[in-house]
């Protein structure tokens, strides 16, 4: 039996990872399809980067785009066209060659409306398709409608499919349903380090090493390194816990409770367990009003609440020290805006904060005509109607339910009422969807890291616009330069050119404030000590990105019991 | 023939129970804020949005969708699930079977501690083996099974008695049906704990009640006064004449165990219809939805169906008493 070497001796590049073993990992729901290019949740998604492939990928601990089935490309003086050249000798699991005709096919899978795809948002420039050529079965020509910044990284959101198996369901028009979760492993395609070995509903997911996998690691030898990856499902975050600290896991998808950290950190004294920081989360809690005008025409609070003073008031009257300590047990950094450090590239440390100072909340709110005028604590404006709102939030998240609580004790102090309403988190979104709210305190993620590719909530017409969204025209003058900004640094080629725009349109939502920040969490992984060459990532998911690079020590494997 | 006619009503009224029962949960689900689409509405567009909802069927008339989802469901045909692009059917048939599993082993389990502990203490009231069940009892009747599920989890972990969770491990599920079989019986018995103890206390206290009922009636004294011992008398008749209302509340037992506790199913993985409920509910997969409370409710449909059967067998007078 080979000791287990120091967790921390295992973060970096370990001499020699051991070829063999299984590793268990936990997943918390059923996988709904294998079709990446029709399906978003996150099991299919972590199959389709398991098995499958792209042009170009995102390194998710580096946030580089490097060659992936495209060993290179090169672009055009223009920087409109793309020309990337396929590995030699890259063949499907069952011995099918890899050629460009897989790259078209998946291009015209996207595009294509009878594939209901819900790649196409996420790969259009200008609002158009990409032009896709083949001139041989080795070289693919990209071809953007108008410069794009962030160039091929956008590729990383296209999974290549095999046209082979699934050329007759689009012919067919039955593309959408292919691949469902039913089918067998035969009728799949594998192109990535994994291949579906077999699925047991409710219970878990098998993945045995794909003997065809075209990466080998510096020394030559193939990869991946495991021979069989077993994914269990385990829908309860508790028992969830138990598995990792009884060693019946490797590891789970989901980063830790900030309470489970300090549940592992024994296990981790004990050489049992490693607990990876990640960084800091990139999903954050927003707090937003509605700042739909409708909303608030017949309102006898329209003279204030909708006002950007009355946000910034509530900004400079909660202290995100403390809250960060309350809601997140410590674990979480104070935020003045939706992009977080975790985001290196696009994270502004000079953005303009509000400090803590209940002084300038008063003040800012008796700028609004806001006082107390009789004997109660809370504040009223010159009619007489207190200052106070409602604010939905997610029934169940211990995380926003307590954020919630801290904000309206916060807000106590300044003299405002905030009453917290908890709803089931669908008919939050509904309402969220259909402006029948005031306020909402409710967590979803930016669509990528690059905010060119994720316009979905810059735009005064994106889906995410959640305090006014999908507008046809801008609604504010506010909004409007943001919009021209975002469409002038996604055309933009030249990154600090890029950067220094982003920066633009951050203080100008710092300003208005649509939106109300206030920390944003530590990231943990609890891994077995056993696992080793591990390349933590930004985003989920966050180890087995890198899956074909992990390796375990061949001593005491995690029993899928 | 009065009993043939009891059972048969009984049976129409369990086919109108599933019929409003999965109809009712259809219409709510419908009717509930929110659909399908919520999950990922922030990512789609509205034209997105309203193609997909279109595809599900949401933009038609509630009395629209519902006529054709009945029409096709008394066929059991229940459509399409929203969530797994995959028949209904085809999935009850893989979950109903796990829940089957689960819950006929926590019926036994139920059984075998419930009625013995129950004549204890119905028999033997006064001792200090029946005050100890009976505080156990309360106890096991008041701890939710989401506590209890996680203790025995945690136990499991901690001790390695019993495999944590899930219903087959990984070797056990590619061999051979004995193998499988004995794999099962070895992840069953955690599941089935959980779910079984308040049963058990609800049976242990209803036997008791009715025990101590019927040591109290002529004939029990009259067996003894013909020299039975108090042990054989309980034995050979209290405990059959006390049997009547136990088997009375063991169709809802019967009913509640085999239409899948959800609580149970997600907290040790055991891939039932209770966890394929919650999922399908939260994600307001509607026709599923339906389903599974289908399911749910034949499966209680027919514990009662089966307890009025026993009960009839048992006390003939019952079907005479029940028709008109």
């Amino acid at each position: 039996m080979t000791p287990a070497p120091p967790a921390a001796d295992r973060l970096g590049a370990p001499p020699a990872p051991v070829r063999g073993g299984t590793l268990t990992s936990s997943i918390r729901s059923e996988v709904r399809s294998y079709n990446r290019i029709s399906a978003r949740d996150y099991p299919t998604e972590l199959l389709a980067t398991l098995t499958l492939g792209r042009l170009v990928r995102v390194n998710r601990a580096t946030h580089d785009v490097e060659p992936w089935l495209a060993e290179s490309w090169t672009t055009s003086a223009d920087a409109l066209t793309y020309t990337f050249t396929l590995r030699d000798g890259v063949t499907w699991n069952d011995g099918t060659p890899f050629t460009s005709a897989d790259v078209a096919f998946s291009f015209q899978a996207v595009y294509d409306p009878s594939a209901k795809s819900v790649l196409r948002n996420s790969l259009l420039v200008g609002g158009q398709p990409l032009r896709i050529d083949t001139p041989d079965p080795h070289t693919v020509v990209v071809t953007f409608a108008e410069p794009f910044g962030p160039g091929v990284r956008l590729l990383d959101n296209l999974t290549i499919m095999p046209r082979h198996k699934l050329e007759a369901a689009l012919a067919g028009g039955t593309f959408a349903d292919a691949w469902s979760a039913a089918t067998p492993p035969a009728d799949l395609a594998a192109i990535g380090p994994f291949q579906l070995a077999r699925y047991d509903p409710g219970q878990r997911i098998v993945l045995d090493r794909n003997p065809r996998y075209w990466r080998t690691d510096e020394r030559g030898e193939a990869l991946p390194y495991l021979d069989r990856l077993v994914l269990e499902i385990v829908p309860d975050q508790d028992a969830e816990l138990v598995r990792l600290q009884s060693g019946q896991i490797d590891l789970t998808q989901q980063q830790l409770r900030a309470a489970d950290v300090a549940t592992l950190r024994p296990l981790v004294t004990q050489g049992r367990l490693q607990l990876l920081e990640i960084g800091v989360a990139n999903d954050v809690d927003h707090f937003f009003f509605n700042l739909r005008p409708a909303q608030w025409a017949r309102d006898p609070r329209r003279a204030w609440l909708p006002r950007r003073e009355f946000r910034q008031a509530i900004s400079h009257a909660v202290d995100r020290e403390a809250y960060a300590d309350t809601v997140f047990l410590g674990e979480a950094v104070p935020i003045h805006g939706p992009i977080t450090p975790g985001n290196r590239l696009w994270f502004w440390p000079g953005i303009p904060r509000y400090e803590f100072s209940r002084d300038k909340a008063r003040a800012l709110l008796a700028g609004l005509g806001l006082q107390n005028r009789d004997a109660d604590e809370w504040l009223e404006d010159e009619r007489g109607t207190e200052a106070r709102f409602s604010l939905i939030t997610v029934r169940g998240n211990t995380q926003l339910e307590r954020g919630a609580a801290v904000v309206r004790d916060e807000l106590r102090q300044i003299g405002v009422a905030m009453d917290i309403v908890p709803l089931e988190a669908n008919a939050l979104i509904k309402r969220m969807l259909d402006g029948q709210f005031e306020a909402i305190f409710f967590v979803f993620g930016a669509t990528d890291l690059d905010p060119a590719l994720s316009p979905d909530l810059w735009l005064s017409s994106g889906s995410a616009h959640v305090w006014n969204i999908g507008q046809r025209t801008p609604a504010t003058d506010w909004e409007a330069r943001i919009d021209a900004l975002m469409a002038e640094q996604a055309r933009a080629t030249d990154l600090a050119e890029r950067q220094r725009l982003f920066r633009e349109v951050q203080r100008i939502f710092s300003e208005e404030l649509p939106m109300i920040h206030f920390a944003a969490a530590r990231l943990y992984m609890g891994v077995s000590a056993r696992v080793f060459n591990l390349s933590p990532g930004f985003a989920r998911p966050h180890l087995l990105w890198s899956a074909d690079t992990i390796s375990v020590t061949p001593a005491g494997p995690a029993t899928s019991q | 023939m009065a009993a043939g006619r009891y059972l048969l009503r009984r049976a129409g009224f369990a086919l109108l129970l599933v019929a409003v029962v999965s109809s009712a949960s259809l219409v709510l689900v419908r009717l509930a804020p929110g659909d399908a689409t919520a999950a990922e509405a922030l990512e789609m567009t509205a034209e997105e949005r309203a193609r997909v909802r279109a595809q599900l069927g949401l933009d038609r008339p509630l009395l629209a969708q519902y006529v054709d989802w009945a029409s096709h469901a008394v066929r059991l045909d229940f459509g399409q699930s929203f969530l797994y692009a995959r028949p209904v059917s085809d999935l009850l048939g893989e979950r109903a079977r796990n829940t089957a599993v689960l819950a006929s082993s926590a019926l036994v389990l139920a059984t075998l501690i419930g009625l013995p502990l129950g004549v204890l203490t119905g028999s033997r009231p006064d001792t200090i083996g029946a005050a100890v069940t009976r505080a156990l009892s309360l106890l096991a009747l008041s701890v939710p099974p989401l506590v209890a599920a996680l203790l025995l989890v945690l136990l499991a972990a901690r001790t390695g008695w019993m495999p944590v969770g899930g219903m087959t491990s990984l070797a056990a599920a590619s061999g051979t049906w004995g193998a499988w079989l004995s794999d099962v019986a070895r992840h069953v018995p955690l599941p089935a704990l959980a779910l079984a103890l308040p049963f058990a206390a609800t049976l242990e206290r209803v036997q008791s009640e009715a025990v101590a009922d019927a040591v109290a009636e002529p004939f029990v004294r009259a067996a003894r006064a013909r020299g039975l011992t108090y042990g054989d008398a309980v034995r050979r008749h209290a405990w059959r004449a006390s049997l009547r209302p136990v088997l009375g509340i063991y169709g809802l037992i019967i009913g509640s165990l085999f239409s899948g506790s959800f609580i149970v199913e997600v907290v040790t993985a055991w891939p039932g219809l209770g966890r394929l409920m919650f999922d399908a509910l939260r994600a307001r997969d509607l026709y599923l939805v339906a389903g599974t409370a289908a399911t749910g409710a034949a499966f209680l449909a027919l514990g009662t169906l089966i307890a009025d059967a026993l009960l009839a067998l048992a006390d003939p007078r019952v079907a005479e008493e029940r028709e008109p």
